[in-house]
Formats: C-alpha cells, sequence, structure tokens
C-alpha cells in the first residue's frame, strides 16, 4: 500500500492491520487517524518512494518498454522509484512489446535503463524460460551459513566473473552466442 | 521412505485437509508448503469446489502478484489463511520477527507486517509449525506481530482456527479466549504435549482424543496426485519428505 501511495503521489496512506501489534511500539512513521467517513481508526503510513528499483523483464526494448512476471510487482515498484533498471532476458523490436496481450506491460515512462541479460534470475526461476537452479541454491545456502565460505562464495560467483557470460559459464548455463 | 512409515509433516497435512471446508477460498502463502498439500488434498477428496490460492503456483492466475493477493485479502474474500510462527503464547499472540529485543535481535526474521493484515483480515487462519517444543510455544513472546482476535477493532474481520504441530491439533477455544489442545498425533500422549509446551493447553479432566487414523485413501493421494502438483511449488520440500 505505501508503495501504491509513492506511485500515485499521495502523501500518506491508510493500511489494513498493525493496530494491535509491536509495530506501533518500533517504527515511528506508522501513526493512528481517525476514518472522518466510518469513525473507525486506522494506521497511516508515509509513502515508499525507492531511489531505485531493479526488475526483471522477460524481454523489452532498446525504448524501456518491458514485458514482467504477472507474480510479481514490477510495475508498481517501477512507478514508485525514482529510477528504475530493467533486466531483461531478451532485447526485442518495440512492436513485440506491447500492453495487453500476454505478460504484463511496463511503459517506459517507468523505466530508466534496460539490461540484457539471458538467464539473468539465475540461479532463481524466469518462469516459462527456466526453472531454478536447486543445486546452485543449496550450494548457496550452505555457504551462507559462515562468513568464510560466504566470502569464497561471493569472490568465485559474484566478484570473479568478469562479465554475465563469464558467470553463466561458471555455473554450468549455456552462453547465448 | 518405508511404505508403512509416516512422516510427521505427512500426518499434519492430511490433519489440515480434514480442516478445509467445500467452497471456501482458501489461500497459502510465501514457504508454506505443509498448508499448499493440504490443500490440495482436500481439493481431490471433500472440498472439489474450493477456491485455490496458492501464492507461487504456475496454475493460480493473477495479473498483479502480492498486490492483488493483498487486495482481496483486505477486501475481506479470503475464507481461509495460514502463518507460522517463531513464538506464540497462550492466548494466540504470535511473533513472527525477532528472538530478544527487538533492536538487538538474537535472531532476526525477514518481514511479517503482512502477517498482521492477513489474520486480521481471513475469515480464519490455521497455523502449522515444524516443531512443537516450549522454545515456540512460550509464557510471554518477544514481539507481537498479531493476536488471536481482538474485539475493540471494529473492522477486524477473522480470528485463529487451529494450530496443526508435527504432535498434535490445537485449538483456539474463543470463550477461554486461549489455545487448548484438540487432539494428539498417533503415539504422542497429552503429557508428551504438555511436556512440551511452555504453558497449560487445559488438558486436566478433560478426554483427548487421538486423531482419526490415516487412511489409505489420504495417504495414496498424498505421495500420488497431491506430491506432483506441490513439486511445482514447492520441489525442495517434496524431495525432503519424499525423495
Amino acid at each position: 500500500m505505501a508503495l501504491q501511495a509513492g506511485a500515485n503521489g499521495l502523501p500518506f496512506t491508510p493500511v489494513i492491520g498493525l493496530l494491535n501489534s509491536d509495530y506501533m511500539k518500533i517504527n515511528p512513521d506508522f501513526n493512528v487517524m481517525k476514518d472522518p467517513f466510518s469513525d473507525n481508526e486506522y494506521v497511516v503510513v508515509p509513502p515508499i518512494i525507492p531511489d531505485v528499483a531493479v526488475i526483471h523483464a522477460f524481454k523489452g526494448d532498446s525504448f524501456g518498454n518491458v514485458i514482467t512476471d504477472s507474480f510479481r510487482n514490477d510495475r508498481l515498484l517501477a512507478m514508485a522509484a525514482r529510477k528504475t533498471i530493467a533486466v531483461i532476458e531478451e532485447l526485442v523490436d518495440p512492436d513485440e512489446v506491447l500492453p495487453g496481450k500476454h505478460g504484463v506491460f511496463v511503459s517506459m515512462a517507468h523505466i530508466d535503463a534496460v539490461v540484457e541479460a539471458p538467464r539473468g534470475a539465475h540461479p532463481t526461476a524466469c518462469r516459462d524460460a527456466y526453472d531454478i537452479d536447486i543445486a546452485h541454491i543449496s550450494m548457496y545456502m550452505q555457504a551462507a551459513k559462515n562468513d568464510a565460505d560466504f566470502k569464497s562464495y561471493l569472490e568465485k560467483y559474484i566478484v570473479g566473473p568478469a562479465d554475465h557470460n563469464e558467470y553463466l559459464e561458471l555455473v554450468g548455463c549455456e552462453v547465448p552466442q | 521412505m518405508n511404505e508403512k512409515q509416516i512422516h510427521p509433516f505427512e500426518t499434519m497435512i492430511v490433519v489440515i485437509s480434514r480442516l478445509i471446508d467445500n467452497g471456501e477460498v482458501v489461500a497459502t502463502g510465501t514457504l508454506s508448503p505443509i498448508p499448499a498439500a493440504a490443500l490440495f488434498l482436500a481439493q481431490m477428496r471433500q472440498a472439489p469446489d474450493l477456491v485455490p490460492m496458492v501464492y507461487g503456483d504456475p496454475d493460480m492466475r493473477i495479473t498483479d502478484g502480492l498486490l492483488e493477493f493483498f487486495g482481496l485479502a483486505q477486501r475481506g474474500m479470503i475464507d481461509l489463511f495460514f502463518l507460522s510462527a517463531i513464538q506464540i503464547d497462550r492466548k494466540g499472540n504470535f511473533n513472527l520477527s525477532a528472538i530478544g529485543d527487538y533492536n538487538r535481535p538474537k535472531l532476526r526474521l525477514p518481514g511479517g507486517a503482512g502477517s498482521n493484515m492477513m489474520i486480521m483480515m481471513a475469515k480464519r487462519t490455521i497455523f502449522f509449525t515444524l516443531m512443537h517444543n516450549p522454545k515456540l510455544f512460550v509464557p510471554q513472546i518477544d514481539f507481537i506481530n498479531g493476536t488471536a482476535q481482538d474485539s475493540t477493532i471494529a473492522w477486524r474481520r477473522g480470528s485463529i482456527s487451529h494450530l496443526v504441530t508435527p504432535l498434535c491439533l490445537l485449538k483456539y477455544d474463543q470463550s477461554k479466549e486461549a489455545i487448548v489442545l484438540d487432539s494428539t498425533f498417533p503415539g504422542t500422549t497429552p503429557q508428551t504435549v504438555a511436556e512440551n509446551t511452555g504453558f497449560d493447553l487445559d488438558i486436566t479432566g478433560r478426554d483427548i482424543p487421538e486423531i482419526d487414523p490415516i487412511t489409505q485413501e489420504e495417504l495414496d493421494l498424498l505421495r500420488g496426485d497431491v506430491k506432483e502438483k506441490l513439486m511445482r511449488v514447492y520441489p525442495l520440500f517434496c524431495t525432503m519428505i519424499w525423495g
């Protein structure tokens, strides 16, 4: 709801819930207001306006129009953020990125940069394109258990590869030509 | 796995599935393989007309992610939801955020605020926990993410109905405003449950039954069609339970 407020330029928004929880003690942003219409009390919060949002999309054009997964709120994020970077699986012609066909259309009005990165969601899944890499996720979870192993993981897979293709090669994915 | 051995999580799935009524709008959130399996099992048995909303299921065709999901809940359109917790007290207050002082926690979990909205706005919520011990069921919780019920909030819609653990089925007693023991799983006595719970479950002088045995039909469906559907949403969980 706070992102929704950000996307719509609202000064604050009521949210459902929170009233009887300890969230009211730890977050000074949560305030209580009386609804002038029903006289019920609700919690109100300020809008969330991220400086930068990074979203992952199935495809996009060089102008910044992209098609994202309906399971995610990528359009909402793009609309709320000051700047949005769209990572796309495939760079296509503008004619292939139209609203109202498949997927969720996010207009270039909300996108600041497009990065083409096939299998860019690895090791997580990109629906209909490829599945989650369970072996890699398991290895990551193991590595995340202590600082030394996690550091080695970062060095090998994140800092090590010179570019995206080198990463794909390292994790055993097919490297696009 | 030995054909005859039933995993505690399998028992939990069957027990939860029996609590689901036909025609209900039933939703499961993230990291909820046990309720998701229970939903599928209920759908294949007594509740063919339930409306399933398994978050992460490719068959759930919504177009606006969590925003749409939360919107449905906030409008009071979800009948049954599922939550877990790291601490629960006798009154049914639950903690999903932090162990210890919130600002200097021994353990910190991600998120949890959505659970407060869900428990207030779903008609009823069933808790599932992966363990049953006095660290989970405590006299006093460290952080209140939500309460079992609250008569002071006019727009609140729902409350906790049951809690399912690897040992037993607990229920929330509205008149006592407390969690009480409903029935135990095979091989577990009310005494064992009491010893593993950090508060009184009102077992003295009450006859606590064992759950009805899991039928071959339930087990076959669970290890067949349910597993197949669940594999598409929770492959790691399926591999852990069924190999």
